[in-house]
């Protein structure tokens, strides 16, 4: 256990906040810590991803003189991309909240289901 | 002719650019654009499928770089279908929402970025790209989906969007695992490398479950079918149409891809428990959509319900892993497409003629729309796989498969499916032909039906559409239900055209 | 046997198809409407009639339109099975069609265009089941006669209708589901449908247990719609439709196209060898055993004339059954010969239901003392029909149970044979008394029937109370109704060929004699109009000749044809 803890703290971390920002989404009735939970999820992915690259004694994957052994790159660059998507969705779900908030003056997920079931 | 390959992905994309820097200098350019993009792709697309009927599987390596480190699109049996069908829907859903709307230059810019996305994810031969395109394909149904003028669209597409985050974040956390377990992401590939990592490793089978479920959720899948009902139902027609079309539609596509192409059948030979653990949840899901579709008052709700219960049914399908089977559900995949595009696009057109929406609101609707009464008795009756209809011959080969393989519960669902889906339809049915209207719809005729003005987002332009259905979108109805009949004599066609490819797959 | 290939078995199903959007077209003009029915029926009699002498020569007409599904072609054969469903289907129609136009203007129904357009639908796919040259072409054809006859059940718009025609639709679903799982189990163990005369070899060699599911479902799949029992419940509640539908779904498509299709299962998909091999032929014999004495019991019980009819039907669909079962040369003969005689029987009988509905809006048998009066030839018809459902000689129903009759003794199933003559005296216990009351007595003075109304088990309040009138009538059995003399003067009038005085009001009124008696009429037809009275006797003619000439009137060519391909006969 112990073992597991100082070498794979990092997966550790990834995991737990994983399954926090997951906790958030399901649990919170606030639609943004919603989206606050779903970047944690992502976040935790993407740090997996990162630290499944690193490789022991490794440099940053940039070229630089006198380096032997560099951390593979292309998690690096996917996580790019992912973060890329992450934030457009993030903006995209901020924007939706906007409307959803100037319509219903609520941010509350069980008052809007009861406003809707009102009408 | 691999260039064509690039371009089914590419067009769309720059269409939606286009759409989006025409629309600085111009107020309505955005439906030309579309068209012009969406016939220009249906042309790729027919390319593609010439060439692979000629000389078999294509590849197109983007960028020049070599797979596996580079990445590749593939058009072979199984995917050169999908993209005719997007294609053809993409263009009929622009010709629809002529009329039907939303207008302006921002609806057809994420309409096209749509496009583009579902494109990629069918042609794409690589995994991580294909989490890429699945999130386009996501970030734009959000959007679209959120652009109808109720206020629960907005609600439905914030529901949509966190769920559709979820199931792609899963994907991409299962591309993680087989990654770590073979270092590469190109999808023939990791076939190869995921069998000498060793069917039993534990790795490999997190991928395999993170990656479907991940799917699973785009699918719609009972019980993580919840964005679904409302996402379909709230969105302004057009969208309903499209994404009910094609939207889960690739996802399962998707599925076929990673159940097939990346883990093999040997994988599911070395895990029988994956096997069981997908066909039944996909037995689950036929059974609790219809019940949940009988349960429903709105009709586009219950349209909803019903594709979750149909797609148990391609799912059921493909995970059932005999040739016959595959072939069905690639048959009920796209005939499942033709017909809810076309019972989403006849709901439209009937709201947009006597305003009528709910269940209750269809008795006698064949005296006041006749035709599009027709209309959706046609497309019904094919969904509940009255012979010979498309919606019965998937139908058909899978249950063969389920013989075959003599995974008899699932045999006994898929027959049974008919009754359920039946249970659902005959009601409308019978409401539209021999119910008397127990109380009138709000206006006859001259409705605000609430599909005009969608996006106000870009500029506040309120056009509200003008009462009745155009012949365009009465004609798209059509065309969906003369294909939903003549499909289902394609249906050998098609079994020899997926033969190669699936023999690949099976051996 | 050879296979020729020729276009008109597809002309003979599409011929009635193509009638569709005309008669839509022409919702307008009901003449031209009425002549697109008439002269499409009479195009597909000629069509199937020129396949005739062809067929009795050995020929099969085949149309292969191609692979369908799974190399499974889609493929139209004329055998002369096919022939004799094909031929009395499309016979029938002719006589169906006209009295369809007397029937429908008589009562000015609401939305005949629909009627007529579903009418040729029905006839069209009843022709496609019959032509049918593998299990699943023959599926096609039988799920779209079910979408097709469905409007024709429901076609009332009352609530009534309504769920009967949810009923319809529900059964016979649950039917074709369990047909389609057979089918697939037949394919998947024998790799082909095809129906070849005397059973699939490929099927003498499965494995039993899965070879004995796939005759259950299909036998049970197509018993849903031959209305064995315990699922036969959708035909009485059905009778609620028009009565030229009672007559369609009876006689001429839906309850025959449920026992052709156990024809074909029994004859030409397992065979005669195979299922006695599996022993299965047992079971569907006792089977329609059953149900044709229970049904027959049942019927004595029901006053309204349509639902008594009903559960005659539901018999007598067993007799075929039946004789389907015991699998001996005779009782194959007598089994397919009842397909024709029972529908020209049962056609005349419901034709008279609907003759004496439409004339008097009378539903209820006990109302009907004396109406021999009234209409003289409808009720002679009538007691020629009801004589040959009895088996008495001279009409067609003798011969068919007849032979019945010696094939099962000859099989050694004597028990059959004794089945067969209860219910025979079962049918002259449900039947006679209609015409005896019919002729010799009169509204103010008839006796009780003591069989068919006091009580045998007590229970007599709560049968009658089941047997509501289709027509939402309160009318009690006793027949003491009121009865509102304005509107029998306009009945009476009823003699033209369209009648506008009749409206749907009439659906509430009560039916029975007017105050003073029924009015006597002459015997030349001044009792209805000749739309309906010619089909009567058309019908009825067509009983007697199978009845008296069997050997020149085709049918038992054709059936004997069939037992000698089966190999059942020498």
């Amino acid at each position: 256990m112990i073992d597991l803890l100082t070498t794979k703290y990092n997966y550790i971390a990834a995991i737990l906040l994983m399954a926090g920002g997951l906790y958030m989404v399901i649990g919170d009735r606030n639609l943004v810590k919603k989206v606050i939970g779903m970047n944690l999820f992502q976040t935790g992915i993407f740090l997996f991803f990162i630290t499944t690259a690193f490789v022991e004694g490794g440099e940053p994957p940039v070229i630089q003189e006198g380096v032997e052994t560099y951390v593979s790159p292309l998690p690096h660059v996917l996580i790019l991309t992912a973060i890329v998507v992450g934030v457009s969705l993030t903006a995209v779900a901020l924007t939706l909240i906007i409307r959803i908030y100037s319509e219903y003056g609520t941010l509350r997920e069980d008052v809007i289901t009861e406003m809707e079931t009102d009408d | 002719m691999t260039d064509a390959i690039v371009l089914a992905v590419v067009v769309p994309i720059f269409g939606a650019m286009l759409s989006m820097i025409a629309g600085l200098r111009f107020d309505r350019s955005g439906w030309t654009v579309a068209a012009l993009t969406c016939l220009a792709q249906l042309g790729t697309a027919l390319a593609i499928l010439y060439t692979v009927v000629q000389d078999g599987t294509q590849r197109y390596e983007l960028a020049g770089f070599t797979p596996p480190e580079g990445i590749e699109l593939v058009a072979d049996g199984l995917s050169a279908p999908v993209i005719v069908l997007v294609a053809t829907v993409s263009l009929a859903v622009v010709v629809y929402a002529r009329q039907a709307g939303p207008r302006g230059n921002a609806f057809y810019t994420l309409y096209l970025l749509l496009v583009g996305g579902l494109a990629g994810v069918t042609l794409t031969g690589d995994i991580f790209n294909m989490y890429v395109f699945l999130e386009i394909t996501g970030l734009a149904a959000y959007a679209l989906v959120a652009s109808g003028d109720s206020t629960e669209s907005a609600v439905a597409g914030l529901k949509y969007l966190i769920l559709g985050t979820i199931g792609a974040s899963l994907f991409l956390l299962g591309a993680g695992y087989a990654y770590i377990a073979t270092g590469t992401l190109n999808m023939v590939d990791l076939s190869e490398q995921l069998a000498a990592a060793g069917y039993g490793s534990r790795l490999v089978l997190g991928a395999f479950g993170l990656l479907v479920t991940g799917l699973l959720v785009k699918v719609a899948l009972f019980p993580v079918h919840t964005w679904q009902p409302g996402a379909y139902s709230n969105a302004p027609d057009s969208v309903s149409v499209y994404i009910s079309a094609l939207v889960s539609t690739v996802a399962a596509y998707a599925v076929a891809r990673v159940l097939y192409t990346v883990f093999t059948p040997e994988f599911f030979t070395a895990n029988p428990i994956a096997q069981t653990a997908l066909v039944y949840a996909a037995a689950v899901s036929i059974i609790a959509g219809s019940v949940l579709a009988v349960l429903q008052r709105d009709l586009k709700r219950m349209l909803a319900y019903s594709s979750v219960s149909q797609f148990g049914m391609v799912v059921a399908g493909f995970a059932l892993l005999s040739q016959s089977a595959a072939v069905g559900g690639v048959i009920h995949l796209i005939g499942h497409a033709v017909l809810k595009g076309g019972l989403f696009a006849a709901v439209g057109v009937v709201a947009a003629q006597t305003g009528a929406r709910s269940i209750d609101e269809y008795a006698g609707l064949a005296s006041r729309a006749p035709l599009s009464a027709g209309l959706v008795a046609v497309l019904g009756l094919s969904l509940v796989g009255v012979p010979p209809s498309v919606g019965f011959v998937g139908k058909f080969y899978i249950a063969v498969g389920a013989v075959e393989t003599g995974t008899w519960p699932i045999a006994a669902v898929i027959f049974a499916s008919t009754v359920l889906t039946l249970a659902y339809f005959a009601r409308i049915i019978e409401r539209m032909y021999f119910a008397q209207p127990a109380v009138e719809p709000s206006s006859d005729g001259a409705v605000a039906v609430d599909v005009g003005d969608g996006v106000s987002a870009d500029g506040g332009e309120e056009i509200h559409s003008s009462a009745g259905a155009s012949p365009e979108m009465v004609a798209v109805v059509v065309v969906a239900a003369v294909a939903a009949v003549t499909l289902g004599f394609a249906g050998s066609a098609i079994e020899s055209f997926l033969e190669p490819t699936l023999v690949e797959v099976f051996g | 046997m050879s296979d020729v290939a020729s276009l008109r078995p597809l002309a003979a199903v599409l011929v009635s198809a193509v009638a569709i959007p005309l008669i839509v077209g022409s919702y307008r003009r009901q003449n031209l409407r009425e002549f697109w029915t008439i002269l499409v029926a009479l195009a597909k009699v000629a069509i199937v009639g020129s396949m005739v002498p062809g067929v009795l020569d050995g020929t099969v007409y085949v149309t292969d339109i191609g692979a369908y599904v799974a190399d499974i072609s889609f493929v139209l054969r004329v055998d002369p099975l096919g022939l004799l469903f094909g031929l009395l289907a499309s016979a029938l129609w002719v006589i169906t069609s006209f009295y369809s136009i007397g029937y429908m203007r008589g009562l000015s129904e609401d939305s005949q265009t629909r009627y007529f357009a579903s009418f040729a639908a029905s006839v069209s796919t009843a022709i496609g089941v019959a032509f049918a040259g593998n299990l699943i072409t023959l599926f096609i054809f039988y799920e779209l006669l079910t979408v097709a006859t469905y409007p024709l059940v429901a076609h009332d718009e009352t609530a009534e209708a309504r769920a009967a025609g949810r009923k319809y639709l529900t059964y016979t679903f649950i039917g074709g589901v369990a047909v389609l799982a057979g089918t697939v189990l037949v394919f998947s163990m024998a790799g082909t449908t095809s129906f070849t005369p005397g059973g699939i070899g490929e099927l003498a060699d499965a494995d039993p247990a899965l070879a004995r599911l796939a005759f259950a479902l299909l036998a049970g799949g197509f018993g849903v719609k031959a209305a064995l029992m315990p699922m036969h419940s959708w035909l009485p509640d059905a009778m609620v439709a028009p009565t030229p539908v009672s007559g369609l779904l009876h006689a001429v498509a839906v309850v025959k196209s449920g026992v052709f299709g156990i024809a074909r299962v029994t004859l030409d998909v397992f065979g005669p060898g195979t299922m006695q091999d599996l022993g299965v032929g047992l079971p569907l014999a006792a089977i329609a055993a059953f149900t044709l004495l229970t049904a027959s019991i049942i019927a004595l019980r029901k006053d309204n004339l349509k639902r008594r009819l009903a559960y005659s039907t539901i018999s007598q669909l067993s007799y075929i059954v039946l004789g389907l079962g015991i699998l001996s040369g005779e009782a194959v003969v007598g089994a397919l010969l009842h397909i024709p005689a029972h529908a020209f029987m049962k056609l005349t009988l419901f034709f008279c239901a609907g003759a004496i509905h439409v004339e008097t809006h009378t539903d209820d048998i006990s109302d009907m003392a004396g109406i021999g009066k009234r209409m003289p030839l409808t009720m002679v018809a009538f007691a020629v029909a009801a004589a040959g459902m009895a088996g008495i000689p001279l009409v067609a129903g003798f011969v068919s149970k007849w032979y019945l009759l010696i094939g099962s003794v000859s099989a050694g199933q004597e028990i059959f044979a004794v089945v067969l003559l209860i219910s025979g005296m079962l049918n002259i216990a449900y039947f006679w008394p209609i015409v005896y009351q019919a002729f010799f007595e009169s509204p103010d003075a008839h006796d009780e029937k003591p069989l068919i109304e006091s009580p045998f088990g007590g229970l007599f309040g709560s049968e009658s109370g089941e047997s509501t009138p289709v027509d939402g009538t309160t009318v009690k059995a006793d027949g003491g109704d009121t009865v509102n003399d304005d509107d029998h003067d306009e009945h009476d009038d009823a003699d033209h060929e369209t009648d506008t005085d009749v409206d749907h009001d009439d659906h509430y009124h009560h039916g029975g004699p007017p105050a003073g008696g029924w009015d006597e009429r002459n015997w030349h037809g001044s009792e209805s109009t000749w739309f309906m009275l010619g089909p009567i006797l058309a019908a009825a003619t067509g009983a007697l000749a199978l009845g008296i000439v069997p050997a020149t009137a085709l049918f038992l060519e054709i059936v004997q044809e069939v037992a000698i391909n089966v190999g059942v006969m020498p």
